[in-house]
Protein backbone atom coordinates (compact mmCIF):
# COMPACT_ATOMS: atom_id res chain seq x y z
CA UNK A 1 0.00 0.00 0.00
CA UNK A 2 1.25 3.61 -1.21
CA UNK A 3 2.17 5.45 1.81
CA UNK A 4 0.67 8.71 2.17
CA UNK A 5 1.41 11.90 3.86
CA UNK A 6 -0.30 14.80 5.72
CA UNK A 7 0.70 17.75 7.56
CA UNK A 8 -1.42 18.95 10.67
CA UNK A 9 -0.61 21.69 13.19
CA UNK A 10 -2.36 21.48 16.72
CA UNK A 11 -5.60 23.50 16.92
CA UNK A 12 -5.94 26.46 19.61
CA UNK A 13 -9.30 28.20 18.38
CA UNK A 14 -12.12 25.79 19.63
CA UNK A 15 -16.16 26.17 19.06
CA UNK A 16 -17.80 28.60 16.85
CA UNK A 17 -14.57 29.98 16.00
CA UNK A 18 -13.62 27.56 13.92
CA UNK A 19 -15.36 29.48 11.56
CA UNK A 20 -12.66 31.80 10.95
CA UNK A 21 -10.29 28.57 10.53
CA UNK A 22 -12.52 27.81 7.43
CA UNK A 23 -12.66 31.22 5.91
CA UNK A 24 -8.10 31.06 5.66
CA UNK A 25 -8.35 28.09 4.26
CA UNK A 26 -7.60 25.62 7.12
CA UNK A 27 -10.39 22.77 8.20
CA UNK A 28 -10.44 21.65 11.62
CA UNK A 29 -9.54 18.12 12.82
CA UNK A 30 -9.73 15.90 15.84
CA UNK A 31 -6.92 13.15 16.35
CA UNK A 32 -8.12 10.40 18.85
CA UNK A 33 -7.89 6.86 19.28
CA UNK A 34 -7.94 3.89 21.56
CA UNK A 35 -4.49 4.99 23.48
CA UNK A 36 -4.38 8.74 22.29
CA UNK A 37 -5.74 11.40 24.18
CA UNK A 38 -8.03 13.70 21.69
CA UNK A 39 -6.07 16.55 19.68
CA UNK A 40 -7.46 19.26 17.92
CA UNK A 41 -5.65 19.48 14.92
CA UNK A 42 -5.91 22.31 11.76
CA UNK A 43 -5.18 20.93 7.78
CA UNK A 44 -4.73 22.87 5.11
CA UNK A 45 -7.68 22.50 3.06
CA UNK A 46 -6.13 21.80 -0.56
CA UNK A 47 -3.86 19.37 0.84
CA UNK A 48 -6.46 17.38 3.09
CA UNK A 49 -8.71 16.88 -0.48
CA UNK A 50 -6.05 16.19 -2.06
CA UNK A 51 -5.70 13.13 0.17
CA UNK A 52 -9.24 12.37 0.80
CA UNK A 53 -9.77 12.15 -2.77
CA UNK A 54 -6.97 10.03 -3.31
CA UNK A 55 -7.14 7.38 -0.44
CA UNK A 56 -10.62 8.36 1.17
CA UNK A 57 -11.31 6.51 4.94
CA UNK A 58 -9.66 3.02 3.76
CA UNK A 59 -6.61 3.96 3.79
CA UNK A 60 -3.56 4.48 6.02
CA UNK A 61 -2.82 8.36 6.33
CA UNK A 62 0.51 8.78 7.57
CA UNK A 63 -0.12 12.31 10.03
CA UNK A 64 2.83 14.82 11.31
CA UNK A 65 1.47 17.07 13.98
CA UNK A 66 3.85 20.35 13.94
CA UNK A 67 7.24 19.52 14.64
CA UNK A 68 6.21 16.03 16.10
CA UNK A 69 9.11 13.76 15.10
CA UNK A 70 7.33 10.19 16.01
CA UNK A 71 4.48 9.87 13.22
CA UNK A 72 1.13 9.10 13.46
CA UNK A 73 -0.59 6.05 11.58
CA UNK A 74 -3.98 7.53 11.19
CA UNK A 75 -7.65 6.80 9.55
CA UNK A 76 -10.13 9.14 8.10
CA UNK A 77 -13.13 8.02 10.52
CA UNK A 78 -15.20 10.80 9.84
CA UNK A 79 -15.71 13.58 6.92
CA UNK A 80 -17.95 15.72 7.46
CA UNK A 81 -19.37 17.90 4.26
CA UNK A 82 -21.54 20.86 3.72
CA UNK A 83 -24.38 19.02 1.51
CA UNK A 84 -24.82 21.85 -1.00
CA UNK A 85 -21.20 23.09 -1.26
CA UNK A 86 -19.36 19.63 -0.69
CA UNK A 87 -16.84 21.92 1.01
CA UNK A 88 -14.98 20.01 3.99
CA UNK A 89 -16.14 21.21 7.46
CA UNK A 90 -14.64 18.57 9.95
CA UNK A 91 -12.40 15.49 9.63
CA UNK A 92 -11.62 13.01 13.02
CA UNK A 93 -8.52 10.86 12.18
CA UNK A 94 -8.33 7.69 14.12
CA UNK A 95 -5.15 6.76 15.12
CA UNK A 96 -4.72 3.01 15.05
CA UNK A 97 -2.58 0.48 16.69
CA UNK A 98 -0.83 -1.49 13.99
CA UNK A 99 -1.17 -4.83 16.38
CA UNK A 100 -5.24 -3.75 16.71
CA UNK A 101 -7.91 -4.88 14.66
CA UNK A 102 -9.77 -2.10 13.52
CA UNK A 103 -12.76 -1.98 11.69
CA UNK A 104 -13.16 0.01 8.45
CA UNK A 105 -15.58 0.94 4.97
CA UNK A 106 -13.52 -0.53 1.71
CA UNK A 107 -15.09 0.76 -1.43
CA UNK A 108 -16.30 -2.35 -4.26
CA UNK A 109 -14.78 -1.76 -7.79
CA UNK A 110 -17.38 -2.86 -10.24
CA UNK A 111 -16.03 -3.98 -13.42
CA UNK A 112 -17.27 -5.58 -16.73
CA UNK A 113 -20.31 -4.84 -17.94
CA UNK A 114 -23.28 -7.01 -17.56
CA UNK A 115 -25.04 -8.65 -20.65
CA UNK A 116 -28.63 -8.25 -19.69
CA UNK A 117 -27.93 -4.86 -19.09
CA UNK A 118 -26.18 -3.57 -22.04
CA UNK A 119 -28.85 -5.14 -23.82
CA UNK A 120 -31.21 -2.97 -22.38
CA UNK A 121 -33.43 -6.03 -20.68
CA UNK A 122 -33.33 -5.69 -17.70
CA UNK A 123 -31.76 -2.57 -15.50
CA UNK A 124 -28.47 -3.08 -13.26
CA UNK A 125 -29.01 -1.50 -9.38
CA UNK A 126 -26.53 -0.88 -7.40
CA UNK A 127 -26.99 -1.98 -3.74
CA UNK A 128 -23.88 -1.39 -1.91
CA UNK A 129 -20.64 0.80 -2.43
CA UNK A 130 -18.55 -0.24 0.29
CA UNK A 131 -18.59 -3.19 2.84
CA UNK A 132 -17.21 -2.95 6.22
CA UNK A 133 -14.25 -5.38 7.35
CA UNK A 134 -12.18 -6.05 10.31
CA UNK A 135 -8.58 -6.73 9.80
CA UNK A 136 -5.28 -6.10 10.90
CA UNK A 137 -4.06 -2.24 9.70
CA UNK A 138 -0.92 -4.26 7.99
CA UNK A 139 -3.65 -6.41 5.93
CA UNK A 140 -5.73 -3.65 4.98
CA UNK A 141 -7.02 -3.48 1.14
CA UNK A 142 -7.87 -0.54 -0.89
CA UNK A 143 -10.74 -2.20 -2.61
CA UNK A 144 -12.93 -5.28 -3.92
CA UNK A 145 -13.73 -6.18 -6.45
CA UNK A 146 -16.95 -6.96 -8.13
CA UNK A 147 -17.48 -8.67 -11.84
CA UNK A 148 -20.90 -7.45 -13.01
CA UNK A 149 -20.11 -9.82 -16.31
CA UNK A 150 -21.55 -12.75 -13.98
CA UNK A 151 -25.03 -10.97 -14.09
CA UNK A 152 -26.38 -13.18 -16.99
CA UNK A 153 -30.05 -13.29 -16.35
CA UNK A 154 -32.90 -11.32 -14.87
CA UNK A 155 -33.46 -11.20 -11.00
CA UNK A 156 -29.93 -12.44 -10.76
CA UNK A 157 -27.52 -11.01 -7.70
CA UNK A 158 -24.37 -10.81 -6.66
CA UNK A 159 -24.45 -10.93 -2.91
CA UNK A 160 -21.96 -9.94 0.05
CA UNK A 161 -21.50 -13.95 0.65
CA UNK A 162 -20.28 -14.09 -2.92
CA UNK A 163 -17.30 -11.55 -2.17
CA UNK A 164 -14.04 -13.37 -2.62
CA UNK A 165 -11.12 -11.18 0.11
CA UNK A 166 -8.20 -11.74 1.82
CA UNK A 167 -8.20 -14.61 4.78
CA UNK A 168 -6.87 -12.47 7.31
CA UNK A 169 -9.81 -9.96 6.53
CA UNK A 170 -13.24 -10.28 7.68
CA UNK A 171 -16.69 -8.53 6.17
CA UNK A 172 -18.94 -8.02 8.63
CA UNK A 173 -22.10 -7.04 6.75
CA UNK A 174 -24.79 -9.22 6.81
CA UNK A 175 -24.03 -12.12 3.42
CA UNK A 176 -27.08 -11.96 2.44
CA UNK A 177 -26.91 -8.13 1.80
CA UNK A 178 -27.22 -7.77 -2.25
CA UNK A 179 -24.17 -5.60 -3.68
CA UNK A 180 -25.64 -5.77 -7.58
CA UNK A 181 -28.45 -6.96 -8.80
CA UNK A 182 -30.66 -7.17 -12.09
CA UNK A 183 -34.35 -6.11 -11.74
CA UNK A 184 -36.42 -6.51 -14.73
CA UNK A 185 -37.57 -3.80 -16.81
CA UNK A 186 -41.04 -2.02 -15.77
CA UNK A 187 -43.53 -0.72 -18.36
CA UNK A 188 -44.69 2.81 -17.17
CA UNK A 189 -47.41 2.31 -14.62
CA UNK A 190 -51.18 4.03 -16.09
CA UNK A 191 -51.69 5.97 -12.79
CA UNK A 192 -55.03 7.17 -12.54
CA UNK A 193 -56.03 10.70 -11.42
CA UNK A 194 -57.15 9.99 -7.24
CA UNK A 195 -59.02 12.53 -6.06
CA UNK A 196 -57.71 13.36 -2.59
CA UNK A 197 -60.66 11.55 -0.57
CA UNK A 198 -60.88 11.99 3.00
CA UNK A 199 -57.93 11.10 5.40
CA UNK A 200 -58.34 8.66 8.34
CA UNK A 201 -57.60 10.71 11.65
CA UNK A 202 -55.47 8.48 14.35
CA UNK A 203 -58.07 8.13 17.42
CA UNK A 204 -56.73 9.93 20.67
CA UNK A 205 -56.40 7.16 22.95
CA UNK A 206 -59.36 8.14 25.11
CA UNK A 207 -61.73 7.73 22.59
CA UNK A 208 -59.27 4.50 21.26
CA UNK A 209 -60.15 3.03 25.06
CA UNK A 210 -63.84 3.93 24.51
CA UNK A 211 -64.20 2.19 21.08
CA UNK A 212 -62.34 -0.63 21.66
CA UNK A 213 -65.71 -2.30 23.69
CA UNK A 214 -67.00 -2.04 20.38
CA UNK A 215 -64.41 -3.26 18.23
CA UNK A 216 -60.20 -3.85 18.34
CA UNK A 217 -58.62 -0.82 16.98
CA UNK A 218 -56.52 -1.19 14.14
CA UNK A 219 -52.93 -0.92 14.55
CA UNK A 220 -51.23 2.46 14.60
CA UNK A 221 -48.71 2.85 11.60
CA UNK A 222 -45.37 4.25 12.45
CA UNK A 223 -44.72 7.71 9.99
CA UNK B 1 -50.58 11.11 -6.10
CA UNK B 2 -48.81 10.81 -2.97
CA UNK B 3 -51.08 11.47 0.34
CA UNK B 4 -50.86 9.74 3.90
CA UNK B 5 -53.08 7.41 4.11
CA UNK B 6 -53.95 8.02 8.46
CA UNK B 7 -53.12 10.90 9.85
CA UNK B 8 -52.80 11.97 13.70
CA UNK B 9 -53.91 15.57 13.18
CA UNK B 10 -56.36 16.70 10.41
CA UNK B 11 -54.79 20.12 10.19
CA UNK B 12 -51.50 21.43 10.95
CA UNK B 13 -49.68 24.80 11.32
CA UNK B 14 -47.42 26.53 8.85
CA UNK B 15 -44.51 26.14 10.80
CA UNK B 16 -41.37 27.81 9.89
CA UNK B 17 -38.29 26.40 6.83
CA UNK B 18 -35.45 27.57 8.97
CA UNK B 19 -31.74 26.24 7.93
CA UNK B 20 -30.41 23.37 5.60
CA UNK B 21 -31.72 19.55 5.45
CA UNK B 22 -29.80 17.93 8.20
CA UNK B 23 -31.35 14.62 6.86
CA UNK B 24 -31.42 13.10 3.43
CA UNK B 25 -29.15 14.87 1.99
CA UNK B 26 -26.81 12.13 0.37
CA UNK B 27 -27.63 9.59 -2.69
CA UNK B 28 -28.12 6.43 -0.61
CA UNK B 29 -29.96 4.31 -3.49
CA UNK B 30 -29.98 5.43 -6.76
CA UNK B 31 -26.47 6.79 -9.15
CA UNK B 32 -27.52 10.22 -9.71
CA UNK B 33 -29.89 12.72 -8.13
CA UNK B 34 -31.69 16.06 -7.83
CA UNK B 35 -30.97 18.02 -5.10
CA UNK B 36 -33.16 20.76 -3.62
CA UNK B 37 -31.09 24.43 -3.28
CA UNK B 38 -33.77 26.50 -1.71
CA UNK B 39 -36.41 25.90 1.02
CA UNK B 40 -40.08 25.07 -0.47
CA UNK B 41 -43.44 23.31 -0.08
CA UNK B 42 -43.61 20.88 -2.84
CA UNK B 43 -47.17 19.42 -3.54
CA UNK B 44 -47.86 16.17 -4.06
CA UNK B 45 -48.94 17.27 -7.88
CA UNK B 46 -45.58 18.94 -8.59
CA UNK B 47 -43.54 15.54 -6.91
CA UNK B 48 -46.22 13.76 -9.56
CA UNK B 49 -45.37 16.04 -13.12
CA UNK B 50 -41.68 15.48 -12.04
CA UNK B 51 -41.92 11.85 -11.71
CA UNK B 52 -44.00 11.24 -15.03
CA UNK B 53 -41.36 13.70 -16.81
CA UNK B 54 -38.44 11.48 -15.61
CA UNK B 55 -40.53 8.03 -16.31
CA UNK B 56 -41.65 9.37 -20.17
CA UNK B 57 -37.89 10.17 -20.59
CA UNK B 58 -36.29 7.20 -19.88
CA UNK B 59 -39.22 5.47 -20.74
CA UNK B 60 -38.62 1.41 -20.28
CA UNK B 61 -34.66 1.92 -18.30
CA UNK B 62 -33.87 2.79 -15.27
CA UNK B 63 -35.61 2.62 -11.71
CA UNK B 64 -36.34 6.21 -10.49
CA UNK B 65 -36.49 6.67 -6.04
CA UNK B 66 -38.46 9.45 -4.73
CA UNK B 67 -37.02 10.76 -1.76
CA UNK B 68 -39.54 13.29 -0.24
CA UNK B 69 -43.16 12.21 0.65
CA UNK B 70 -46.25 14.98 1.06
CA UNK B 71 -47.53 14.43 5.15
CA UNK B 72 -48.02 17.95 5.41
CA UNK B 73 -51.35 19.13 5.04
CA UNK B 74 -52.64 22.47 3.43
CA UNK B 75 -56.16 24.00 4.24
CA UNK B 76 -57.65 26.34 2.06
CA UNK B 77 -60.69 28.76 2.76
CA UNK B 78 -64.03 28.62 0.21
CA UNK B 79 -63.74 31.93 -2.57
CA UNK B 80 -65.92 34.47 -1.64
CA UNK B 81 -66.15 33.17 2.16
CA UNK B 82 -65.51 36.14 5.07
CA UNK B 83 -62.64 35.87 7.09
CA UNK B 84 -63.38 34.01 10.54
CA UNK B 85 -65.04 30.90 11.29
CA UNK B 86 -62.32 28.75 11.94
CA UNK B 87 -59.44 27.54 9.86
CA UNK B 88 -60.53 26.06 6.17
CA UNK B 89 -60.58 22.71 4.89
CA UNK B 90 -57.70 20.55 3.60
CA UNK B 91 -56.94 20.99 -0.02
CA UNK B 92 -53.44 19.51 -0.79
CA UNK B 93 -50.32 17.77 0.56
CA UNK B 94 -47.41 19.30 0.45
CA UNK B 95 -43.41 18.22 1.52
CA UNK B 96 -41.09 20.25 3.38
CA UNK B 97 -38.26 20.64 1.59
CA UNK B 98 -35.04 22.88 2.72
CA UNK B 99 -31.81 22.98 0.84
CA UNK B 100 -29.92 20.40 0.29
CA UNK B 101 -32.52 17.54 0.02
CA UNK B 102 -32.40 14.90 -2.25
CA UNK B 103 -35.63 15.01 -4.03
CA UNK B 104 -35.27 12.16 -7.42
CA UNK B 105 -32.76 9.42 -7.28
CA UNK B 106 -31.90 7.45 -10.58
CA UNK B 107 -30.14 4.05 -11.57
CA UNK B 108 -29.65 1.95 -14.13
CA UNK B 109 -29.25 5.03 -17.00
CA UNK B 110 -26.17 6.68 -18.45
CA UNK B 111 -25.34 10.11 -16.96
CA UNK B 112 -26.49 11.83 -20.10
CA UNK B 113 -30.09 10.18 -20.01
CA UNK B 114 -30.16 10.79 -15.97
CA UNK B 115 -29.03 14.57 -16.60
CA UNK B 116 -31.11 15.14 -19.01
CA UNK B 117 -34.49 13.44 -17.17
CA UNK B 118 -33.59 15.03 -14.29
CA UNK B 119 -33.49 18.46 -16.15
CA UNK B 120 -36.96 18.28 -17.15
CA UNK B 121 -38.32 17.22 -13.83
CA UNK B 122 -36.82 20.06 -12.33
CA UNK B 123 -38.99 22.40 -14.50
CA UNK B 124 -42.10 20.58 -12.73
CA UNK B 125 -40.52 21.75 -8.97
CA UNK B 126 -40.87 24.88 -7.27
CA UNK B 127 -37.06 25.57 -6.11
CA UNK B 128 -33.64 26.21 -7.44
CA UNK B 129 -32.33 22.28 -7.95
CA UNK B 130 -28.73 20.89 -9.08
CA UNK B 131 -27.83 17.68 -10.24
CA UNK B 132 -25.61 15.34 -7.81
CA UNK B 133 -24.16 11.87 -8.96
CA UNK B 134 -22.64 9.58 -6.14
CA UNK B 135 -19.18 9.03 -8.11
CA UNK B 136 -18.75 12.91 -7.86
CA UNK B 137 -18.83 13.15 -3.78
CA UNK B 138 -15.39 12.56 -1.93
CA UNK B 139 -16.14 9.47 -0.67
CA UNK B 140 -18.84 8.12 -3.60
CA UNK B 141 -20.65 6.39 -1.24
CA UNK B 142 -21.02 8.93 1.91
Amino acid sequence: MEEIELRAQKREIMGKQVKQLRGQGLVPAILYGHRTEPLPLQIEERSLRWVLERVGSHHLITLRVGDDKEPKMTLAREVQLDPITHALLHVDFYEVVMTEKITTEVPLVFIGHSPVAEKREGILVRGLDSVEVECLPTNLIESIEVNLGDLVEIDQAILVGDLTVDADVEILIDKEEVVAQILPLRVEEVVEEVVPSEVEIIPREREEAEGREEEPPEEVEEE
Amino acid sequence: MLMPKRVKYRKAHRGRRKGKASRGNQINFGEYGLQALESSWVTSRQIEAARRAVVRYVRRGGKLWIRVFPDKPVTKKPAETRMGSGKGSVDHWVAVVKPGRILLEIAGVREESAREAMRLASHKLPMKTQFIAKADSLFGSR
